[in-house]
């Protein structure tokens, strides 16, 4: 009886545990969903003053992508009056399609006027969109931080790896954005894209950005770090936390941060920044 | 204000020990295990004559009282022993020890079955449950790894974090609104393997009593359960040792006397062994060019227990338990290393002072950290938390008469505590960076209850404790009152009720749904208030014939001062975690139902719960308005039978259904650009309202079966069994995939995501287990 229970049990157990799969495609129904005004509004010293003003759409919905047109159709929201004060100036943002090909960036609100450095001023925006209501934020430009040193340290096999310094203000509460991309600016997603602010540092000024020994000769090595100010440090942690959160069954997602204000139910990001940038070459 | 309730309780406290200090005869004593000499809990003990009884307590003591009497006849019994009778003249203070020989037949003795309920539907207990390790074995098991925890899974009341976790959740209170104590020492995480199985090895278990409400005065400092494991003593009569060999882990138990009768020891240990088999495979592929190195794992514990009786009227216990895991990974580039643990000491001292004034003064040591470290060439990285109790403990029994069981003691315990303390730098010291908070606080009770009879039928147990924690400069002081009472109807049916006002002082930083190492514990301070529940329960038990008994209770708790996170909360290696902190409340609700045999062939229960949890008045959180959280589960069934075929097979089956669980997916989606040098995210997700998604729900039936063997030298038996024998797919998480098309745009053709689909992943297939275990 127990062999022949005990063979019973294991063939039946192999044939149950090599018929599953642990993973399909299900349909759910979500709730109700509102679409929102979506605004990215950079202001970085020497680029023109531009916005990508668009909307969003139910989670599980199909876009019609039959072509690029038709997509941009489906995802701008144009016709709307755009303009940013600071000082005694006011620039007036025109609701025309823009493509920056250097960035592969597209712009549907723009001015050719460039964004001063400016870092004490308060720059305040106003969107009145085409039924009237109205988007409203105000942020400043964020002073860049000096990279004091970039050191490039080989490995036994000579692979590389890339040291960025900077130097800290104690005095004053900062957040960075840290970039690195490897051999190309352009449509180059980063080797590291990460936030930083300077609590970790604990009275110390040097702050030290370091990378893997993943570099090999003749990579160029482009570092970036930013200066952002606290709205926008909030704004990307929470998009990053939606997306490296969403599936994840340890993690808990949570709403996006943003900064606009105004009479509509908008999401975005409204802030200055500047950009300090080293390129190294690996040798 | 403060001074004046102090006063008034201790006033009460005297007024205990000087009342009842009539002379009635009383008999007292311990109720051991004959043939390993291990005291057992919860025998019963009654004097006909006296027309009352009582139970051993967690000590194995008991103590009665009432008029003399000659030749009374006193009636003990435990489920699973022989009853023991005896006639004797009660017309002094008698004490009787009594050792209770295990019964192998014990499942047909219907005795016994009559007096294990009739205890429940005369004491004024409610809401409790128990597991023994002996249940526990019989039940078929995930990968064969016996857990107790697992099984209290399968109560009514009790619900699990998320498949395959040892997490509890009891009467929708939080994961860490249980207070988990092994051998009266804290326990702060009870589970390896990321949750997936819990920290007390079965072998070296003697007993595990769970309270969801009505909770005894001697507990505080949580809010929802409270989760009492009690290891064993170690056989005083000869050396014995029990242990098994699984898929995943080996465990050892060695027991025996140090001097018979007197002393003995237990040593239990435990360990996996999949690391010995991943290394065996790095080793031999180390020289293999792109070999990726697979990563070690392991987990140990170990538990030890000495005893001495010091004489009639004292008994010294220590014991410890020490557990880690480990993961590490080691490449060219990075040498990691993750471990966590806890560590506990409890030493303990019982006193008979006379036969109606027992004592237990403990002494405990808890010790939770984990310990992340980094090193990459010329830089390391050291991320730790920890948590460290120094407690001391005494209670005193005192039973003056046959109407009032006293019961009043205090305890004073100091909290210490590392949050996230980060170290990293360069080894030359010119790069130095970290965080780390270090506070402490004292957590302080006094308590004092009675279990009155008024008469045969009417039973109160009133108590009330006084706590306090003291952080910095900042002293919390709280009165938690605690009252139930039972009223019975005639032998076979009682009717229940109780309060209890619970207080929790210290915090668990998760926000995620599961158990995890990195979730720390924080105290409460001058801007985190400590979390206050109030919980009233009803109900009733019914023995329904000989050999079943129907418990049925509905329950609302209120809670208070409930924290939970801001949305995107940095709570690592952040110096102002306080500022992540969310402040609220919450309630729920339900009825539970079991219908339980514990006699017979075949044994085992069915419970039902009906449930509801909310969560609200948080500002930061859905502007204030109250949500679900991911556990609340409105319908719970549970079915586990077990069946002795005859003296060498045992079956036993497990069913269980659950409403799926909530889940919080996004609802909106848009295209983020980013700024230069980036690439564009044409699907970010938006989420709305917290937990607005109900997964399907989850069943599952898991069958198991014992095949016994005698030998010369002891026995042994094979268990195998197979979770989730049908092999649903239960959801264990969503993910979201999203599928590309091509379009033309200028000749050229681009991938662009046209939608999202849904994925869900199920976590166990059908999983078969064998394993061997062994006694002699």
């Amino acid at each position: 009886m127990f062999k022949k229970l005990a063979v019973l049990f294991y063939i039946g157990s192999i044939i149950g545990f090599y018929s599953c799969n642990l993973e399909k495609s299900v349909n759910v129904e979500l709730p109700p969903y509102e679409s929102q005004k979506i605004l990215e509004c950079y202001l970085e010293p020497g680029k023109p003053f531009r916005a990508l003003l668009t909307k969003s759409s139910p989670y599980f919905s199909e876009l019609d992508f039959s072509d690029l047109t038709r997509i941009l159709a489906t995802i701008l929201e144009d016709s709307a009056k755009v303009q940013i004060k600071y000082g005694n100036q006011t620039v007036v943002l025109t609701n025309t399609l823009s493509l920056d090909q250097i960035n592969e960036k597209v712009y549907n609100y723009s001015s050719t006027e460039l964004v001063p450095a400016d870092y004490s001023s308060e720059f305040e925006l106003e969107i009145i969109l085409q039924d009237g209501k109205k988007i409203t934020s105000k942020t400043k430009i964020s002073p860049p931080v000096a990279i004091d040193s970039v050191r490039v340290e080989y490995n036994q096999e000579m692979k590389a790896r890339a040291l960025t310094y900077i130097s800290d203000n104690p005095n004053t509460k900062d957040y960075y954005r840290r970039m690195l991309n490897l051999n190309s600016l352009k449509d180059s997603i980063p080797k590291q894209d990460f936030l930083a602010d300077d609590q970790i540092l604990q009275g110390s000024t040097r702050l030290v950005f370091g990378s893997g020994f993943q570099f090999k000769k003749n990579d160029t090595l482009y570092n970036s770090i930013l200066r952002i100010n606290k709205d926008y440090f909030d704004f990307l942690s929470s998009v990053k936390n939606a997306v490296s959160n969403n599936g994840n069954p340890f993690g808990q997602p949570g709403v996006i941060f943003s900064n606009l204000q105004g009479t509509t139910n908008a999401l975005g990001i409204f802030t200055g920044f500047t950009t300090v940038r080293d390129t190294t070459y690996i040798r | 204000m403060n001074h004046i309730r102090v006063g008034h309780f201790l006033a009460i406290i005297f007024i205990f020990f000087t009342h009842y200090l009539n002379a009635q005869v009383s008999l007292s004593g311990t109720v051991t295990d004959a043939a390993s000499g291990e005291t057992l809990i919860g025998t019963a003990i009654e004097v006909l004559e006296w027309n009352t009884g009582t139970l051993t307590n967690e000590y194995g003591f008991y103590t009665l009282s009432g008029p003399s009497v000659e030749n009374a006849t006193i009636v003990i019994s435990y489920i699973g022993y022989k009853p023991y009778s005896i006639k004797l003249n009660l017309s002094k203070n008698e004490r009787l020890d009594v050792k209770l020989n295990p019964d192998s037949e014990q499942l047909e003795e219907v005795v016994v079955t009559a007096n294990s309920y009739k205890d429940r539907i005369n004491s004024t207990e409610m809401s409790t449950t128990s597991v023994t390790p002996l249940e526990a074995k019989k039940i078929p098991a995930l990968l064969g790894e016996v857990d107790i925890i697992k099984t209290l899974q399968l109560k009514p009341g009790i619900s699990s974090g998320s498949e395959g976790n040892s997490g509890i959740f009891v009467r929708g209170g939080n994961q860490d609104q249980n207070l988990i104590v092994l051998d009266e020492a804290i326990v702060y995480n009870a589970s390896h393997l990321f949750g997936f199985f819990s920290v007390f090895n079965s072998d070296a278990i003697k007993d595990v009593k769970v309270y969801k409400g009505g909770f005894p005065s001697q507990y505080g400092g949580r809010l929802s359960s409270v989760i009492d494991v009690k290891l064993k003593e170690g056989n005083n009569q000869k050396f014995s040792g029990t242990g098994g060999i699984g898929l995943i882990s080996s465990r050892l138990t060695l027991e025996g006397p140090i001097q018979k009768e007197k002393s003995s020891f237990i040593v239990s240990g435990r360990r996996t062994y999949v690391d010995l088999i991943t290394n065996g495979i790095n080793s031999a592929n180390k020289n293999k060019e792109n070999y990726n190195q697979i990563p070690a794992y392991h987990f140990y514990d170990l538990n030890t227990k000495i005893n001495f009786e010091l004489g009639k009227k004292d008994r010294l216990f220590m014991s410890g338990y020490f557990g880690r895991d480990a993961f590490a990974f080691t490449n060219g580039n990075f040498d990691f290393n993750f471990y966590w643990g806890n560590a506990t000491g409890t030493a303990r001292w019982n006193h008979i002072f006379n036969d109606k004034l027992f004592s237990n003064t403990t002494f405990t040591y808890s010790d939770y950290k984990y310990n992340i470290n980094n090193k990459l060439t010329g830089f390391s990285f050291d991320l730790k938390s920890r948590i460290q109790d120094a407690n001391i403990k005494s209670d005193f029994y005192y039973s003056p008469n046959s109407q009032h069981l006293i019961r009043a003691g205090f305890s004073a315990t100091h909290h210490k505590f590392t949050v996230g303390r980060l170290q990293a730098g360069s080894d030359d010291g010119t790069i130095k960076f970290g965080s780390g908070l270090y506070p402490e606080g004292a957590e302080l009770g006094l308590y004092a209850m009675d279990d009155y009879s008024f008469d045969q039928n009417l039973k109160i147990n009133w108590g009330i404790r006084l706590s306090s924690f003291i952080h910095k400069d900042k002293t919390y002081f709280n009165f938690e009152p605690r009252a139930g009472a039972k009223y019975s109807l005639n032998e076979r049916v009682s009717l229940k009720a109780s309060y209890a006002k619970m207080v929790q002082y210290i915090h668990l930083i998760s926000n995620s749904g599961v158990t995890l190492p990195t979730d720390i514990w924080y105290p409460s301070t001058q801007n985190v208030a400590p979390e206050i529940s109030h919980q009233v329960a009803a109900g009733y038990n019914y023995i329904l014939g000989d050999g079943y008994l129907l418990g049925h209770e509905f329950y609302y708790k209120w809670l208070k001062n409930q924290i939970d996170f801001k949305d995107n909360a940095r709570l690592f290696a952040n110096d102002n975690v306080e500022e992540e902190f969310a402040f609220g409340d919450g309630y729920s609700y339900g009825t539970e139902v079991e219908l339980e045999k514990n006699t017979g062939k075949l044994t085992g229960w069915i419970g039902y719960t009906l449930a509801l949890v909310k969560r609200g008045n948080f500002p930061n959180i859905m502007s204030g308005r109250y949500f679900s959280p991911r556990y609340d589960r409105r319908h719970n069934l549970t079915v586990v039978a077990m069946y002795q075929l005859n003296k060498k097979w045992n079956l036993s089956a497990t069913f269980v259904y659950g409403s799926g669980d909530l889940t919080w997916l996004p609802i909106g989606k848009f295209s983020f650009q980013d700024i230069d040098g980036t690439q564009i995210n044409f699907i970010t997700p938006s989420y709305g309202d917290r937990n607005t998604f109900r997964m399907p729900s989850y069943n599952r039936l898991d069958i198991g079966f014992v095949r016994t063997f005698k030998h010369r030298w002891g026995e042994s038996d094979l268990t195998f069994s197979a979770y989730n024998v049908y092999n649903r797919r239960n959801v264990y998480f969503y993910y979201t995939d999203i599928e590309f098309k091509d379009i033309m745009q200028g000749g050229v053709t681009i991938q662009v995501p046209s939608k999202v689909a849904l994925k869900q992943v199920s976590l166990f297939p059908i999983i078969p287990s064998i394993t061997w275990n062994f006694k002699f």
